[in-house]
């Protein structure tokens, strides 16, 4: 939340602290709150320069240092990209999450889900580890009957994805139907930050102001037939530019022998369809066998919050199949995709680019008794951008009905056709998890990951190691799933 | 009433007088009483009502004499002295009013009927109602439709409640089973449409705490009409057993309850405490209808909290989404925010667990460009992405370079970017900035190159963002 934290949530917050004692003494509360280490080793990637001498030129002009093309401009001097010495970071990540109720007004409860994170050693910054503090969400809501009210940090899930806000928002409920609608100042997406800040010296054009969403929802049962409709607007605080305005539409429909959904968005700024899909799932013999096929449309998104969406990113239809056969302890599966990308109406010099790409996976489960199940899968794709090629397998052993431990190992080739950095990886990985009775578990484990290098410029990039810790402890009911008696 | 069926009747006022004296007919056990010596004292009392005047008119003061009316003769003097305090406890089950059945037969013209017709004859050891008294004097009036005792009986017209009785353990567990308990069905459906037909022929031989042992609707009238057991009544115990009604084995069973759920349907057997196995806050309004289980005496029909048919899918993961957008309810009964927001906020720091399988860093890249995971819904790439690859050096610090080195096709790749750029923008935002692309692109670039395709639509563009024109254009760019 950095400097940005509203005074919205930390009220929320504080009351949530100041109250929870209270609500402790009343009718009920759930929680947990999960404690987690973890060291990384890896490899980053440096320019650095090598001398002329040393580089030779192939027929096509291009400059390689050993195997390692290089760029050269100067005359003594040519530049290039290369493995750096190991580095480690430790990161560390506290999550408290709580919901109470029974404060002395009835349906009134608060919940909150804080996340402090700490760095300790290493000249690598972990992803959002220098973000020391975040209120992932902080509302108190109020339910009467069929209406529901909440203020604070919020967030929505739909089908134009996760969108968070510090607002509030009102949804009513009749039978199968429900209406929600919403307001506030919008966050960055996965970064619980008012937009013009969470970008903040990253780039060079910024929101100088925040942004301010409204939405609407609305979920019903028509006919049978799961449909949510979700439509939203940011616009900057000025009101003198639109931000992003789309609406998804989602339905599912179960028959008795075959189950169908499908989505679809609409970006109304750049007056175009957007992502959508359309999935039919057939179960055969009592649901040992699925069979199921995908159609799927895919188009970046970008909200003019930024120049990208003007450079109009064009999108790829996909049709996937998947089988997949589960006869009592085994499991396994087949899928298959084929997609192919729209015309980029851009200039190609020498050899267009592949425009189509595919991608499979195969995979088995096998759990011969109850306390062991082993899994095996792999992965191949190869499109525009990259080529992966990956196999993983593991095992999982319930010791005791407190202990578990599980294997894996893996190996994977991918050759990122825009990039530099090919070869192959082999690793694994160890962990097990121990329940301390109902309410704190424990976890640890550890991975190592070996590059062979691919006769490219890096040496090893793809090299890791990981070792991690993490407590667990939940309060009251399990908020996750199954309350256990802990209200009502 | 039928003259024969009256004059049965009137016959019977006086012979339960027997009953009423301590007589025992009914096969009851017996208890330690020493009975009434009645051969002995006949001819001192040759009258039935010469003791027991009461009996005739209802007057249940004077049903029996005053003990102390025994000391007129067993004054130690005249006669020895006798220890006898009066009738016990009344052991049996039977309620006759021997003045309204008298009045029945005066109505109708009927003479009196003297005790002698229902009683034993005197020599009898006990004044007892025989048996075939009964049938042919109780069951001609209140007869069955069916010749069984029990069966279809209006027990409440000769019994009183057991409730009202001082019978033991072992005189409870001897009470006969009707034959219709016998069934599955009885317990499951018909016992309780019987109890609202007819709740006194349940209280004839249970009481309410049989009732509320497994019953958490205990305010149901037909439950609340069962007088309870004194508190000093020992009762048998009695297994709590639920049965689970046919609609509950429906497969879809789990997903469709809410449906119609009310205390009503489901406050039978089910307590609030079984709502919130699985239910979270907001609990469903039915929920709070329900008793909480500390609330009543049964335990209710504790249910076992499991994920629907849905999450058994081994592609329920790459499903979730779709379900979850389609009926966002439907995973807020079992699942709070914080749930999805542990894992599509954030990455873990398990790699083991969170929303990315184990080593997905490692190939993620991959995985990037073939979309097989929708980075944007939930990752800002310009901040998360960029973030750790600036850090991981595959960006420069000073920015996105544009020359020929990182890109493995060398100087070429700058003159076929554009393709890739269209086809994954989203991949170019994990590194570059906006500024990278600017430097060459618009018209404030250095070769003006402009990032548009031939079908921009410039007039929308500017209604809905100016400010999204106005950072490479100067003005109106359709002025």
């Amino acid at each position: 939340m950095r400097r940005a934290a509203s005074s919205v949530v930390l009220a929320l917050a504080i009351a949530l602290v100041t109250t929870a004692p209270v609500a402790l003494e009343a009718q009920g509360f759930r929680g947990w709150t999960s404690t987690s280490v973890q060291l990384v080793e890896l490899r980053p990637i440096g320019l650095d320069s090598v001398p002329r001498s040393e580089v030779s030129t192939d027929a096509q002009g291009r400059f390689f240092f050993g195997d390692a093309e290089v760029t050269c401009v100067l005359a003594t001097i040519c530049t290039g990209y290369f493995a750096l010495d190991d580095e480690r970071t430790l990161a560390a990540t506290q999550d408290l999450a709580v919901t109470v109720w029974g404060l002395g007004v009835q349906g009134l409860s608060v919940t909150a889900h804080v996340r402090g994170r700490a760095r300790a050693g290493g000249d690598v910054v972990w992803p959002r580890s220098d973000d020391e503090f975040d209120a992932l969400l902080a509302y108190a809501q109020l339910q009467r009957g069929p209406l529901r009210v909440r203020a604070g940090r919020i967030d929505v899930r739909s089908g134009l994805g996760l969108s968070a806000f510090d607002g509030g928002s009102a949804a009513y409920g009749l039978g199968s139907y429900r209406a929600e609608i919403y307001g506030g100042r919008s966050l960055a997406r996965g970064l619980r930050e008012p937009q013009n800040e969470a970008l903040r010296g990253l780039d060079g054009f910024l929101l100088d102001q925040t942004v301010l969403v409204i939405g609407a929802l609305a979920t019903g049962r028509p006919w049978d037939v799961p449909v949510t409709v979700h439509y939203q607007r940011e616009i900057l605080r000025d009101r003198s530019s639109l931000v992003s305005e789309r609406v998804s539409f989602d339905a599912s429909r179960a028959f008795p022998r075959a189950r169908i959904d499908g989505s679809i968005d609409y970006d109304f700024s750049f007056q175009r369809a957007g992502k959508g899909h359309v999935t039919l799932s057939v179960p055969f013999a009592e649901g040992r066998w699925l069979v199921e096929a995908s159609a799927l449309r895919y188009v970046p998104y970008f909200d003019l919050s930024t120049l990208w969406g003007i450079f109009e990113p064009v999108s790829y239809s996909e049709v996937t199949a998947r089988v997949g056969w589960s006869p009592g302890a085994w499991g396994a599966w087949v899928v298959g995709g084929w997609r192919t990308y729209a015309d980029t109406e851009t200039v190609v010099i020498l050899t267009p680019m592949r425009d189509t790409g595919w991608r499979a996976n195969a995979g088995a489960r096998w759990a011969p008794a109850p306390a062991w199940s082993f899994d095996a899968s792999y992965d191949l794709e190869w499109g525009p951008g990259g080529f992966l090629s990956s196999g993983q397998a593991g095992a999982r052993y319930d010791v005791t009905a407190s202990l578990t431990a599980s294997l894996s190992v893996l190996s994977f080739q991918q050759i990122e056709e825009y990039r530099l950095g090919e070869g192959r990886a082999f690793g694994g990985s160890a962990s097990a998890s121990y329940a301390l009775g109902e309410r704190v578990f424990v976890s640890a484990g550890g991975s190592l990951i070996r590059h062979r290098d691919g006769g490219n410029v890096f040496t090893s990039p793809w090299n890791q190691a990981r070792a991690w810790t993490s407590l667990r402890f939940e309060l009251g009911g399990d908020p996750g799933l199954g309350g256990r008696g802990g209200g009502g | 009433m039928t003259s024969r069926a009256l004059a049965a009747s009137a016959a019977i006022v006086v012979a339960v007088i027997g009953f009423v004296l301590g007589a025992r007919a009914v096969a009851l056990p017996a208890q330690e009483q020493v009975p009434f010596p009645h051969v002995e004292h006949q001819g001192l009392f040759p009258l039935c009502t010469g003791c027991h005047e009461g009996i005739p008119d209802g007057d249940a003061a004077s049903f029996y004499p005053p003990p102390a009316s025994c000391t007129g003769c067993h004054d130690g003097v005249r006669e020895e002295r006798v220890t006898w305090s009066g009738p016990t406890d009344d052991i049996d089950n039977v309620s006759f009013e021997h003045d309204a059945h008298a009045a029945e037969l005066a109505a109708v013209g009927d003479p009196p009927q003297d005790c002698a017709s229902c009683h034993v004859p005197a020599g009898g050891t006990r004044m007892a109602v025989a048996e075939d008294v009964q049938l042919a004097g109780c069951w001609s009036c209140h007869a069955h439709v069916a010749n069984d005792h029990m069966a279809d009986a209006d027990c409440a017209s000769c019994h009183v409640p057991l409730a009202s009785t001082r019978f033991d353990v072992a005189r409870i567990e001897a009470l006969p089973l009707p034959a219709d308990h016998g069934t599955d069905e009885f317990l499951a459906s018909e016992h309780g449409v019987l109890a609202e037909a007819d709740v006194g022929r349940c209280a004839t031989c249970h009481t309410q705490d049989r009732c509320v042992s497994c019953h958490v609707d205990t305010e149901r009238a037909s439950i609340a009409a069962v007088p309870s057991a004194p508190a000093d009544m020992e009762l048998p115990v009695t297994p709590v057993h639920y049965n689970v009604p046919l609609s509950h084995t429906d497969r879809d069973f789990l997903a469709t309850h809410g449906v119609g759920a009310s205390r009503q349907s489901c406050g039978t057997c089910h307590t609030s405490n079984d709502c919130t196995t699985c239910h979270i806050q907001p609990l469903p309004e039915a929920v709070g209808s329900l008793p909480a289980r500390s609330d009543v005496i049964a335990p209710g029909a504790q249910v076992v909290g499991r994920a629907p048919s849905s999450h058994e899918s081994m592609f329920f993961i790459e499903a979730h989404a779709t379900l979850a957008a389609a009926s966002e309810t439907a995973c807020s009964t079992c699942h709070e925010e914080s749930f999805c927001v542990s894992c599509h906020d954030a990455p873990s720091a398990n790699e083991g667990g969170g929303y990315h399988p184990a080593a997905f860093l490692s190939m993620h890249a991959a995985s990037a460009f073939g979309r097989d995971s929708d980075c944007a819904s939930c990752h800002n790439t310009q901040v998360f992405c960029r973030q750790c690859h600036l850090e991981t050096g595959l960006v420069p610090a000073g920015g996105g370079r544009l020359g020929p080195g990182y890109h493995d096709d060398g100087p070429v790749w700058l003159l076929r970017h554009g393709q890739a750029a269209r086809q994954n923008l989203e991949g170019c935002t994990s590194c570059h900035r906006q500024v990278d692309c600017t430097q060459c692109h618009g018209v404030l670039g250095a070769f003006k190159v402009s990032p548009h395709t031939l079908g921009f639509d410039a007039e929308r563009a500017w209604a809905r963002s100016p400010r999204t024109c106005l950072a490479c254009h100067v003005g109106n760019p359709l002025s």
